[in-house]
């Protein structure tokens, strides 16, 4: 398998009040592409910024990032918009649609703006991910008549409609009851299943054990690496996988 | 707590708030100096009056008097207290040469030389003081101190043959009747040796049969009685009410168009308040919920809020007033000049601060209708529900997915305005008074400036108007003149009009003095308000005003007295005239030579017309002959000068109302847009791609709003206009819209400058990461 996402010495740096706060330090990481991996840490150990600045949406300080063979620090800000455009896909933990926009329209929007493929094709698109997902009678609802396990599937189907080559999550479940957060996993399952890199980012033991990697990063550096293999998608499996995991995160500090 | 409160308000929204601050000081500040202008004009024409005490009646007449028969008659009227006759020796332009080599022959002004007088009607300088002159020393009108930069001890040379009288100015004359421009006769004071020499020299003798009445209220009575007396009457009248309406049109204009201005700012703050209010609920919607819950009573909330209103409002209020009171001089200039300066009086600083406090109280006022929206919020819902107040919303029937036709772009921008117009009425309303501001005082400019103008003064067009001025020959002269003009092959033809002082029976039945101009209309043709031109010798037209004050319409029937025999006569039409007090009829019956005020041919000719009338001029010695165009220059030059200072002063404050508001609103659109654009951002819609849909709500804002504002400027604009000009005779003026100016260059300046705008002030979206948002 080909590296979809190589991470060299990234470092982030704010300056806050007139002081340096370097949030991170020198990251490495490789992500190989079709794998469902994982990044976990506590609260300020730079997980979300590390996802930010991979993705082209935060602007690093130091280091390379390597995205499908294309080094993102060389690229300009419209080159790098159009990147997330088109190979990679979003789901936020505060959900983020926009408010002034149906449910499908929220799903269409950037298909309708990367214009790779004719309106109706993307229509199409659309309902069958709204299919999929099970959220097809919303689909001309207002964002505001659906629950919360409701927007992020509608979210999923907007991170795939331009069938990008990675599916990042901050924190994807993190605010969702517990059935919604499985079913919200069972969506990333299938999608990795089709061959699509998942990186999330999370502070659910629950939810990163269903991934085949976790990186553990403290206090903006990544300091270990657990490997679980692919997940099978049994009860068993899961609470075996946790337990595992849990040894593992209390050993690293968790 | 609420010092706090106010300061962290203030604090958030520093630009907005100076802003509306700005917008309020100087509303309170123009209609404070616009208030000021008024009662100045008042005041000063008031004192003016008093000083130079004005004459109530005038008869100008052209011919010999009898000055026993006019004492007599004065005597034996109750109404009359002074009596005064005034000779004026009135001397053709190519004759005079004022500081200049070149003679004013083309002056469409009479040139008036006359001595002070002696029981009122004083001539005055520019200290309000009657004007004495020794020998060989002469006043000039302000008219011509201003037209030609005069100052004392520049020349005036009278050149008539081997006559040369040279004259040092020595002071300027503040004239109450003849100050004003459009007053097309002007009087220069000499002294009484001086006056003589002239007299026998040159000129034509022309007598002012002026009377002071012991009441004003009976001016009416007393001119009809004038007009019934065989006293002398060759010439024109003019009374009490017109001189004032003359010298205080212009300024009384200006002074409105100020108020006018200030409440459109007024106008534009109040909608920029709306505007901050409606963002503050929406911001603080979840404080206001919690200050619900633990019990603050929904009018202490409000109070909270409207103190800050109401500091703003009466500070910015009493700044504005404060500055009035250092710039007012510069408004009142023109005042000063031709009118004077009356003593101040402490209304004159109250009623301007009373003004000024209006705009405040209107503030105040407008926010606690608009802080009502604090009871509809409800606690629970702010707190539990996390309604945020915000005003986005969907509409299933504008679905991205539905639409075919525009770039998704540009259909979010036309589906954001159509979804949320109430946020953009601001910006709507400002577009729509921008246009207005441009549109109404070019349209204004282009029509008094176009050769349809003239049909406003009771004239037909015609290229060439000669004037014939009355003498003892002025039947041999008429005749010679029409003769000239018959055998010129380069005219295409020619009218000869009359026009004479007639009495037309009233509404009460008694007689009044009116002016009616005889001849044939169908030559020239006017352009009629309603009905057609006068034919048979029983039919009359008369001007707008005319038919208002004697309550006529057409097909009516008035009763005119002619050779003291009253003819019925039938109304076939009503004109717009602003001349002559506005007043004045026309019909086609025989004229009367010996009675006419004054006599012009109208001509079209063939070939260049400025030759023509040079021509004219060198065969006809006493003639004045004028082409249409150039009368309107000189009578108008400074209405059209002062309109020109106030078309280009409205364009500069429409464009910076314009870039003031569009950016500070799209700066606060776009603060409040900020979560949306930044996941926006984050799904890699790029910078690009928002930026056009801003420009697209700018851009169809703007087009709807000129638009508007183009339809309100030439139909609303127009009334408005009219119904100010009624005043002087003309209720229906229509716009001459010069269509390069309207329709394509003002639209694209403001296209232009609202695009930048945009693009200037929407270039900080870059900066919004999701980051920021998710930190929230």
């Amino acid at each position: 398998m080909d590296n979809i996402l190589e991470v060299r010495n990234l470092c982030k740096t704010y300056i806050v009040n007139k002081r340096q706060r370097h949030v991170l330090k020198n990251v490495n990481m490789t992500i190989k592409e079709g794998e469902f991996i994982s990044v976990m840490g506590p609260s300020g150990s730079g997980k979300s910024t590390l996802l930010y600045n991979i993705s082209g949406m935060d602007k690093m300080t130091a280091g390379d990032v390597i995205f499908d063979g294309i080094e993102l620090g060389s690229l300009s800000e419209e080159k790098l918009s159009d990147m997330r455009l088109h190979k990679m896909g979003f789901v936020f933990q505060q959900i983020n649609l926009l408010k002034n926009l149906g449910i499908i329209d929220n799903i269409i929007i950037s298909a309708y703006m990367a214009k790779s493929k004719s309106k109706k094709e993307i229509n199409q698109q659309a309902i069958d991910l709204m299919k999929k997902t099970d959220i097809i009678e919303l689909a001309d609802n207002d964002i505001t008549q659906a629950s919360g396990g409701q927007l992020q599937r509608a979210a999923i189907c907007r991170a795939l409609i331009n069938k990008p080559k990675i599916l990042f999550g901050d924190e994807p479940t993190g605010a969702l009851n517990s059935r919604a957060a499985s079913e919200v996993m069972e969506i990333f399952h299938t999608i990795n299943e089709e061959g699509k890199t998942v990186m999330l980012v999370t502070h659910d033991v629950k939810v990163a054990s269903q991934s085949e990697k976790v990186f553990y990063m403290k206090d903006g550096n990544i300091v270990g690496e657990y490997v679980l293999g692919k997940f099978k998608q049994s009860k068993d499996d899961i609470k075996q996988r946790e337990a595992e995991l849990s040894k593992w995160l209390l050993n690293m500090g968790f | 707590m609420i010092l706090k409160i106010l300061k962290k308000d203030f604090l958030r929204k520093k630009v907005v708030t100076i802003a509306v601050f700005v917008f309020i000081l100087l509303a309170a500040m123009l209609i404070s100096s616009g208030t000021n202008m008024l009662i100045d004009l008042n005041n000063s024409l008031e004192h003016l009056f008093k000083v130079s005490s004005a004459p109530h009646f005038i008869q100008h007449h052209s011919g010999k008097i009898n000055q026993d028969e006019i004492d007599q008659w004065s005597v034996n009227n109750s109404y009359v207290k002074r009596q005064q006759t005034s000779e004026m020796i009135n001397i053709h332009g190519s004759k005079v040469y004022i500081n200049s080599d070149e003679a004013e022959s083309h002056s469409v002004m009479d040139l008036d030389f006359v001595k002070q007088n002696k029981s009122f009607d004083y001539l005055l300088d520019l200290n309000n003081e009657k004007i004495e002159v020794n020998k060989g020393e002469i006043a000039v009108p302000i008219y011509y101190m201003q037209r030609r930069d005069l100052s004392l001890g520049d020349k005036v040379v009278i050149k008539d043959g081997d006559l040369k009288l040279t004259f040092t100015i020595t002071s300027f004359v503040r004239d109450v009747q003849m100050n004003p421009s459009i007053i097309s006769s002007k009087r220069f004071v000499v002294n009484a040796t001086d006056f003589e020499k002239i007299k026998d020299a040159t000129g034509d003798i022309e007598y002012q049969i002026s009377f002071q009445l012991n009441d004003l209220d009976n001016l009416r009575q007393f001119s009809n009685q004038y007009i019934q007396s065989d006293l002398p009457k060759k010439g024109p009248t003019i009374d009490y009410t017109l001189l004032k309406l003359a010298n205080s049109i212009t300024d009384g204009l200006i002074a409105a168009v100020i108020i006018l201005i200030s409440l459109l700012l007024n106008v534009i703050a109040l909608l920029c308040l709306r505007f901050i209010i409606l963002l503050t609920i929406e911001e603080d919607y979840k404080e206001i919920g919690v200050m619900k819950a633990i019990g603050i009573s929904p009018p202490n909330i409000k109070r909270i809020y409207l103190s800050k209103y109401f500091t703003m409002a009466l500070s910015a209020t009493l700044i504005g007033y404060l500055i009035s009171l250092f710039i007012n001089d510069i408004f009142s200039k023109n005042i000063m000049l031709y009118i004077g300066m009356a003593p101040k009086t402490i209304i004159e600083y109250s009623l301007p601060l009373v003004a000024a406090f209006l705009i405040a109280i209107i503030v105040i006022i407008f926010c606690y209708f608009i802080l009502r929206r604090f009871n509809k919020i409800s606690a629970i819902e702010a707190i539990r529900l996390g309604n945020t107040g915000e005003t986005y919303s969907n509409n299933e029937r504008l679905a991205l997915y539905k639409n075919k036709v525009f770039n998704p772009n540009i259909f979010l921008g036309l589906r954001d305005i159509i979804i949320r117009f109430r946020l953009y009425v601001l910006l709507f309303i400002v577009f729509i008074l921008s246009t207005f501001m441009i549109t109404v005082p070019l349209n204004f400019l282009n029509t008094i400036q176009s050769p349809e103008f003239i049909t406003y003064m009771g004239v037909g067009k015609s290229d060439i108007i000669l004037d014939i001025r009355q003498s003892d020959q002025i039947v041999k002269e008429i005749n010679e003149v029409v003769n000239y003009i018959e055998n010129d092959p380069d005219v295409k033809k020619y009218s000869p009009y009359i026009t004479s002082q007639y009495e037309i029976i009233n509404e009460e039945g008694l007689p009044e003095s009116i002016l009616v101009e005889t001849g044939d209309f169908s030559v020239f043709p006017l352009d009629y308000l309603e009905g057609v031109s006068p034919k048979l010798s029983n039919e009359i037209a008369l001007s707008y005003l005319c038919a208002n004050q004697l309550k006529k319409q057409v097909g009516d029937e008035v009763k005119l007295l002619i050779n003291e025999k009253p003819r019925l006569m039938i109304v076939t039409g009503i004109y717009q005239d602003i001349t002559d007090g506005g007043k004045t009829a026309k019909a086609n019956i025989s004229p009367d030579y010996e009675t006419a005020s004054w006599y012009t041919v109208n001509v079209n000719v063939n070939k260049n017309v400025a030759k023509k009338v040079l021509e004219y001029e060198n065969r006809f010695d006493d003639l004045k002959v004028s082409n249409p165009k150039e009368y309107f220059k000189q009578t108008f030059s400074s209405t059209i000068n002062q309109l020109k200072l106030l078309t280009i002063t409205a364009i500069i404050i429409a464009i910076l109302v314009t870039v003031l508001i569009t950016s500070l609103f799209l700066k606060m659109m776009i603060a409040k847009d900020r979560s949306q654009i930044a996941i926006k951002r984050s799904i890699g819609i790029s910078l690009k791609e928002i930026k056009i849909e801003y420009i697209t709500k700018a851009f169809v804002i703007l087009n709807l709003g000129i638009l508007l504002g183009t339809v309100i400027s030439n139909t609303l604009g127009e009334r408005l206009l009219s119904a100010v000009l009624s005043i002087v005779g003309a209720p229906n003026i229509e716009f001459i819209i010069n269509p390069l100016q309207v329709y394509i260059i003002s639209p694209i300046i403001m296209i232009i400058i609202v695009i930048l705008t945009t693009l200037v002030s929407i270039n900080f979206i870059k900066e919004f990461s999701i980051s920021d948002i998710n930190a929230e």
